[in-house]
């Protein structure tokens, strides 16, 4: 199922065509085309090993696809590659930290890295640690850092520059509700200012409450593409096909009152019912 | 529920990490680098194959002639240097030696006696054991050939000898890895490493002092220290076997049961250190949290400003030199260079000689200083992003081409290479006198050659073929096996040419030559970088995956 985007002016934030990456004779993702407008909160969901963390890294430089095109902001990522990074923040999936350097230290790397003057990227680690509030432990080393701490810090670094594009690889994951809360609230600061976010996460109901527009991807092949509500529309839509299919009349299906959560969305195109046929006795 | 008792539970873990690690070698040849290893290994393993064999032979022969030609008291002469390879190769060539890390086995569970005998069986499976073994049996077989009857106790002893040995060097590193891993423990090793070079010092105004009675001060000290190393692991070998030679078999004995006693204490020491770790030890230098009001939290601290060199460069050399400061094990690296000094100039506190061993030729203290300062650049440069990680994605990420983030590294350790060469100087004047200008001038300049050609060829290796390490243990292997054997190869070339020029120059009377000849030699080398700069980011490209996925292993 698929279903076209909203229109918007000017190039896309994000957009590929055909994008295809292959492992010896895995296809670990086949054709897609994305299509992802400025100012957009992009959810990219899939089960595991469906190839959300291959597409995010072709499209932030850390895979080379085996075909297709890839363009952010207009720009070109393989002729262009360091014009593109300049524009785009990450966070990985293996965060990019560099364990023996202070959370301070490594904000300020970051930060010089990406051309701010060593004046402006100080003054904004400051800020930075201080909104993620890891300033208690200020000589404590990254590697000594906690999981939910280490991602803040790759947030922190991921905005550093005020990046127009964010990706970000499973952000919330290890995050504890606190911060979570005040990890949301810069995201959807960075949006209401023209920042496009682009979002992979297993958590559902953090991509329904945050983000406008969505793509699953499944076996390595785009499956859904549109708003939230392009969605839910489709998946309705192919049910009552289904049920009309069956020989059941227009007459006799159940009343749409009920809004589909993006998880019964979800499940529903992937397929996600699965029987436990063997038990596992020697389980305790 | 089918559960195993103690013992089966413990074989099958042994058999288990044996299969793994058996495995893991079948899976690393699926990979041309897996492969490539497995050459350099095999490379490396018949360069000790040899020296084991061949070490062997000649101690063998030596112990030979000294049990048949009725001086046994000179046995201690092989034991020495067989001790001394044995405790040092490891640490100074960690580069050849595999230690696994087996802190992660602590969630599995391991009794403590698994625990300890997993850390004793692997982390002894390194050359230096392999090699003071074979040397060892070729003492037994010298000794055998030349007594026959003295083989039981020549076997007892060398046992006892190997025992202690391959205890004392897992203690050492141990150890020495937790004074390390801590700044308080890591600044009061140095202060004694400070302290006992300073107490060197003292030997030179001594022997000045006393003019003529220096050699008598020399000489009784030898005398004093020579029945001292007999109570030591290699005094106590020999003397074991020079007693029975003697037909003392008593005091052979007693030798032997010292032995043993000296490696039961040592074995309460590892076993003291180990159970910290099984206990969960955690030496992080994580500190406790402080209460801070809001807005107050974190102060600004603008980075380094290098002049002449943009920001994201000096970004890169502020951030290796924080790696660095903070490694322990490449701290210990940086002072070596002054101990090999120390110990050339420790020669004379022993034969009188104040110039050492360097005796007849000290105007080469400081070429030879310089030269084993080259030596550390197969830790910095060889395996450059092995520090790095994961953080490896970063340079991915960011805006900054690889030839920026490369040239970064490269100044941070040219830097490096640049103060030790200066403390080398400063402890060649110190310990020997100040060298020549026209030596300084070769020395300099054939360091310059050398450090070009190590970051040219380091460059390539550290993308080719990298391999992840943690800069907070102590004596782990420190770059692949095929980068190890081929920066031994550049290193031999590098330092052999030099040191090739600098003598020919100086049996000749014209060292200014050698300057000469290390300037057109820097030259060609400088061509050779600059061309090695240019092809850096389409390797790194090319190699991105791998990279990541190599660095980026759990």
């Amino acid at each position: 199922m698929s279903s076209a985007s909203a229109s918007f002016a000017g190039p896309p934030a994000i957009a590929t065509e055909h994008l295809t990456r292959r492992f010896g004779d895995l296809t670990a993702v086949q054709d897609v085309n994305l299509r992802v407008a400025p100012g957009q909160f992009f959810g990219f969901l899939g089960p595991n090993g469906a190839g959300k963390s291959t597409t995010i890294k072709m499209l932030t430089g850390l895979l080379a696809p085996s075909s297709g095109r890839m363009q952010i902001l207009g720009s070109d990522f393989t002729e262009n590659p360091v014009e593109v990074k300049r524009q785009i923040g990450v966070v990985p999936e293996g965060m990019a930290l560099f364990g023996r350097l202070t959370g301070s230290e490594y904000l300020n790397f970051v930060g010089r890295m990406y051309g701010l003057d060593r004046f402006t990227a100080a003054k904004r680690s400051a800020e930075l640690l201080e909104f993620m509030q890891l300033t208690d432990q200020p000589k404590s080393l990254v590697t000594d850092y906690s999981h939910g701490m280490q991602k803040k810090l790759a947030l922190a670094a991921a905005v550093i520059h005020g990046p127009k594009v964010l990706f970000l690889d499973e952000p919330f994951e290890g995050v504890d509700a606190v911060a979570s809360n005040t990890l949301k609230a810069m995201l959807q600061s960075m949006i209401a200012r023209g920042a496009t976010i682009f979002l992979t996460s297993h958590v559902l109901e953090i991509v329904e409450r945050l983000c406008s527009h969505v793509a699953i991807i499944h076996r390595g092949q785009l499956v859904a593409q549109g708003s939230l509500e392009e969605l839910r529309a489709g998946v309705e839509a192919q049910s009552a096909t289904a049920l009309l299919a069956s020989g059941v009349t227009s007459g006799d299906l159940p009343p749409s009152g009920e809004k589909l959560t993006l998880e019964q969305i979800f499940l529903r195109i992937v397929g996600g019912t699965r029987r436990v046929d063997q038990e596992l006795s020697w389980l305790g | 529920m089918a559960r195993l008792d103690s013992s089966s539970a413990t074989h099958e873990q042994f058999a288990a990490i044996g299969r793994v690690r058996w495995q893991l070698f079948v899976n690393s040849l699926r990979t041309v680098r897996g492969r490539l290893e497995l050459v350099a290994r095999v490379f490396m393993f018949l360069g000790f194959g040899m020296l084991g064999l061949g070490g062997s032979i000649g101690l063998g022969l030596a112990a030979w002639y000294f049990a048949s030609h009725h001086r046994p008291d000179f046995l201690a002469l092989l034991f020495w240097p067989v001790f001394l390879f044995w405790q040092f190769f490891p640490v100074l060539a960690s580069a050849f030696s595999e230690n696994i890390d087996s802190s992660h086995l602590l969630r599995f569970p391991l009794t403590f006696r698994s625990y300890f005998l997993v850390r004793l069986a692997f982390g002894s499976l390194e050359p230096a054991t392999a090699i003071g073994i074979l040397w060892s049996l070729g003492i037994v077989m010298g000794i055998t050939a030349a007594a026959p009857r003295l083989f039981f106790v020549a076997a007892l002893a060398l046992l006892a000898f190997a025992v202690l040995n391959i205890l004392l060097a897992r203690m050492v590193f141990v150890w020495v890895e937790r004074w390390l891993a801590q700044r308080r423990t890591r600044e009061l090793l140095g202060v004694i490493f400070f302290l006992f070079i300073v107490s060197f010092q003292l030997i030179n105004p001594l022997i000045l002092r006393f003019g003529k009675g220096a050699g008598s001060v020399v000489t009784h000290f030898s005398a004093q220290a020579l029945p001292l190393q007999r109570f030591l692991p290699p005094g106590l070998a020999a003397d074991s076997i020079a007693s029975a030679i003697r037909s003392d078999f008593l005091r052979s004995f007693g030798g032997v049961l010292l032995q043993f006693f000296y490696a039961v204490i040592i074995l309460w020491l590892l076993n003291l250190r180990l159970r910290a770790q099984y206990l969960g030890e955690n030496l992080s230098e994580a500190v406790a949290r402080t209460a801070q009001p809001a807005g107050h939290g974190s102060v600004e601290h603008p980075g380094w400003n290098i002049p002449g060199v943009p920001g994201p460069i000096a970004a890169v050399v502020e951030k290796e030199f924080h790696y660095l400061s903070r490694s322990g094990p490449m701290l210990f690296t940086f002072v070596m260079p002054v101990v090999i000094l120390v110990i050339f100039r420790f020669g004379s506190a022993r034969t009188g000689d104040p110039g050492g061993i360097l005796a007849r030729a000290a105007d080469l203290a400081f070429p030879v200083g310089a030269a084993y300062t080259l030596l550390m650049l197969t830790n910095l440069v060889y395996n450059t992003f092995g520090g790095d990680a994961v953080g490896v994605q970063f340079f991915f990420l960011s805006p900054v081409r690889f030839r920026g983030v490369l040239l970064g590294k490269n100044l941070a350790h040219s830097l490096v290479i640049a103060i030790e060469v200066f403390l080398v100087w400063l402890g060649t004047c110190f310990l020997y006198r100040p060298p020549s200008a026209e030596i300084v001038a070769a020395t300099l300049t054939g360091v310059v050659f050398g450090l070009i050609v190590n970051l040219a060829a380091g460059n390539l290796l550290s993308l080719y073929t990298p391999k992840k390490i943690d800069y907070g243990t102590f004596g782990r292997q420190r770059a692949s096996g095929t980068t190890a054997v081929a920066s031994l190869g550049i290193q031999a070339v590098t330092i052999g040419l030099c040191a090739l020029a600098l003598i020919a120059a100086r049996a000749s009377g014209r060292i200014w030559a050698a300057t000469l000849v290390f300037v057109f030699l820097i030259i060609l080398a400088a061509v050779a970088y600059i061309l090695v700069l240019n092809q850096v980011d389409s390797v790194a490209l090319k190699r991105r995956e791998a990279l990541i996925a190599e660095l980026s292993r759990a």
